[in-house]
């Protein structure tokens, strides 16, 4: 919900920034137009005018009418060096044609800032600066957390010169890289074929995690070139997932010296890639390998070790790039909006239930594609009637065009209840939705009156009443 | 030990009959009085009971129960269920508060009871009179 409100703020900020301008230069041909004290040049200039203020207008009224936009816009890339800018360049090409505004700058700038005047200057952090020990200027640990604490995402390279301050970044997300300094990924069964025989650090690994959402519809059919250093996910954090695991025959280990002890991180406990969904939605995504973004790797073919199948293009490209669209809010966000309930043949909202009144409930729920948003359909949004626990639990229908409804009698309770309707699945944004709603008792003249079951009883109470009456006549006048 | 014989139980009759002739009529007439508020309670009673067996034998017959099956929804709703408690409780507790209301009465007009000879028994029936009001006034109140 964070993101939302950061998302309105901006666009206001905009608004009002391009507006003075335009009027300036509207005010400033009418001065001219008054100076020349011509009819024709006069007229050219109130057509002029006119022109201007729509053109002025334009991108007021395109803002007013942009929906809500849940894409990160503006990303800061910090580098160790900036050479990473030409030999990752393919990477950084496809995030700027997707619109984005990329912004280089080297880890230890001195002027290196996240936010000014309180307001972040940026979206999404790539901090492909594995060595950088210090950052420049005011930012620090604590200054990316914040930033990721605010709702904003991040995505971290390391590789085997890890620095103690990209492994506590990593930490405090939840990932935790070899202590081993100079360890890295081997794997003698499941590495890169290459002419040399080489040290088997570059390996490939096609065990993907199995989410449309978080890798895209298309599958990424060719394995992706590794080469890096190894990290497992906190077992304690379940907010960590591992998008990419190493094959069952990887260790983590330094490949110029002879294996002594037994590895610390060894199998397919061993992460390669691994994304973290925070609960205020912001996105991570961290790997042990810089090189798995590099040209190089992007461009070269693969073939497994013991594999037949060769692959003119290794998987990286689209790995990277979807995860990339994934981290990045172009995929999986939803939004819940027009949370609605009323009486069955009702449409107003009442601000009380009395219990046993049959309601229902509606909702509407849109994923964003990157561009708009579109209906969201599932068949597992459930809403609950809650008081201190479910009263009642139902599973919503969907009209395929992102409405979700359902209808449903009030329990037998009176009480302070909420709607609630808690979505979490995974590689979605979650939607943690709650509406207040009292439901009261029924009132002393609503209960029925004159049961014709009670019937005997009515008899009975008055019948006793017209003994006592004709007993008393008939005791007081016997004599 | 002598045994008990049918001649024994007709002489006990007997003697309770002959005994009970000699009642004042005034106190006969309380008798009628608490034997009507009794059997009034057990009808109420009744309805209760029976209602489940009525409920089976509906099941049982479907035949049956389309013939008659106006008049039988009359009974079935009629003898149906403790449902309006508040009524089956206010019917129930009239005729057995009007049936311990005669007793008292009962017994604080006869002249046998040495305990109450000092009371007049106009005084005895205008208590008996007042707590009858107020039973009744709760009881209209329950009936819902």
């Amino acid at each position: 919900m964070g993101r939302k409100g950061r998302m309105g703020i901006s666009h206001s900020s905009s608004v009002t920034l391009g507006a003075p301008t335009y009027i300036f230069r509207i005010f400033s041909v009418f001065n001219v137009s008054t100076q020349l004290n011509s009819t024709r040049v006069a007229r050219e200039m109130v057509k002029l005018c006119v022109l201007i203020a729509a053109v002025s207008l334009l991108p007021i009224l395109c803002l007013s009418f942009s929906p809500e936009n849940p894409t990160d816009r503006r990303v800061l890339v910090l580098l160790d060096d900036l050479s990473l800018k030409s030999s990752h360049s393919i990477f950084f090409n496809s995030i700027k044609s997707r619109g984005f505004d990329v912004d280089f700058k080297l880890a230890d700038d001195p002027k290196l800032s996240l936010q000014r005047y309180g307001q972040y200057l940026y979206d999404a952090l790539i901090l492909f600066s594995p060595s950088t020990d210090r950052f420049g200027g005011s930012l620090d640990l604590a200054g990316v957390l914040d930033f990721v604490d605010s709702g904003h995402d991040l995505v971290l390279a390391a590789d085997e010169s890890a620095s103690d301050l990209i492994r506590n970044i990593a930490t405090e997300c939840g990932v935790d890289f070899d202590e081993d300094s100079s360890a890295i990924v081997i794997d003698h069964k499941s590495f890169a074929v290459s002419e040399t025989e080489g040290d088997h650090t570059l390996i490939v690994s096609d065990d993907f995690i199995q989410s449309d959402v978080i890798l895209g519809s298309t599958k990424v059919e060719a394995p992706v070139l590794y080469k890096g250093i190894a990290h497992s996910v906190n077992a304690a954090n379940s907010l960590v997932l591992k998008v990419l695991s190493a094959s069952p025959s990887a260790y983590s280990a330094n490949p110029s010296s002879k294996l002594s002890n037994p590895p610390l991180h060894s199998g397919s406990a061993i992460s390669l890639v691994s994304v973290v969904q925070a609960r205020n939605n912001a996105r991570i995504m961290i790997t042990g390998s810089l090189d798995m973004f590099s040209n190089r790797l992007l461009r070269s073919g693969v073939q497994k070790a013991g594999d037949s199948n060769k692959y003119s293009k290794s998987g990286n490209e689209q790995f990277v790039t979807e995860l990339s669209r994934w981290v990045f809010h172009e995929r999986g966000h939803l939004k819940a909006v027009n949370l609605r309930h009323h009486k069955v043949g009702e449409t107003d909202e009442p601000a009380i239930y009395r219990i046993n009144d049959d309601l229902e409930f509606s909702v509407e729920i849109y994923e964003w594609s990157g561009k708009s948003w579109e209906p969201y359909v599932a068949n597992d949004v459930q809403v609950q009637f809650y008081m201190m626990s479910p009263y009642v639990l139902k599973t919503l229908s969907t009209d395929q065009k992102g409405l979700y409804h359902t209808s449903f009698k009030v329990p037998d309770v009176y009480g302070v209840f909420q709607f609630k309707v808690e979505y979490q699945r995974l590689g979605y944004t979650g939607l943690s939705l709650s509406k207040q709603i009292p439901v009261r008792p029924f009132r002393h003249n609503e209960y029925e009156r004159f049961i014709p079951t009670a019937f005997p009883y009515y008899g009975a109470s008055f019948t006793t009443m017209a003994g006592f009456f004709i007993f008393s006549i008939v005791y007081l006048y016997n004599k | 030990m002598a045994r008990s014989t049918s001649k024994d139980a007709q002489a006990l009759f007997h003697s309770l009959r002959s005994a009970y002739v000699a009642t004042p009529s005034s106190l006969k007439i309380i008798d009628i009085y608490v034997g009507f508020a009794v059997f009034t309670a057990i009808i109420q009673c009744g309805v209760v009971s029976v209602e489940r067996g009525c409920e089976k034998e509906l099941e049982i017959t479907v035949r049956e129960r389309e013939i008659s099956k106006k008049m039988r929804k009359v009974v079935y709703m009629a003898f149906v269920g403790s449902f309006p408690f508040n009524s089956f409780l206010s019917g129930v507790l009239s005729c057995v508060g009007t049936a311990v209301l005669a007793v008292c009465l009962r017994i604080q007009v006869n002249k046998e009871n040495k305990e109450f000879k000092d009371l007049p028994p106009e005084r005895a029936f205008a208590d008996f009179v007042l707590c009858n009001l107020v039973l009744h006034l709760v009881i209209m109140n329950f009936l819902g």
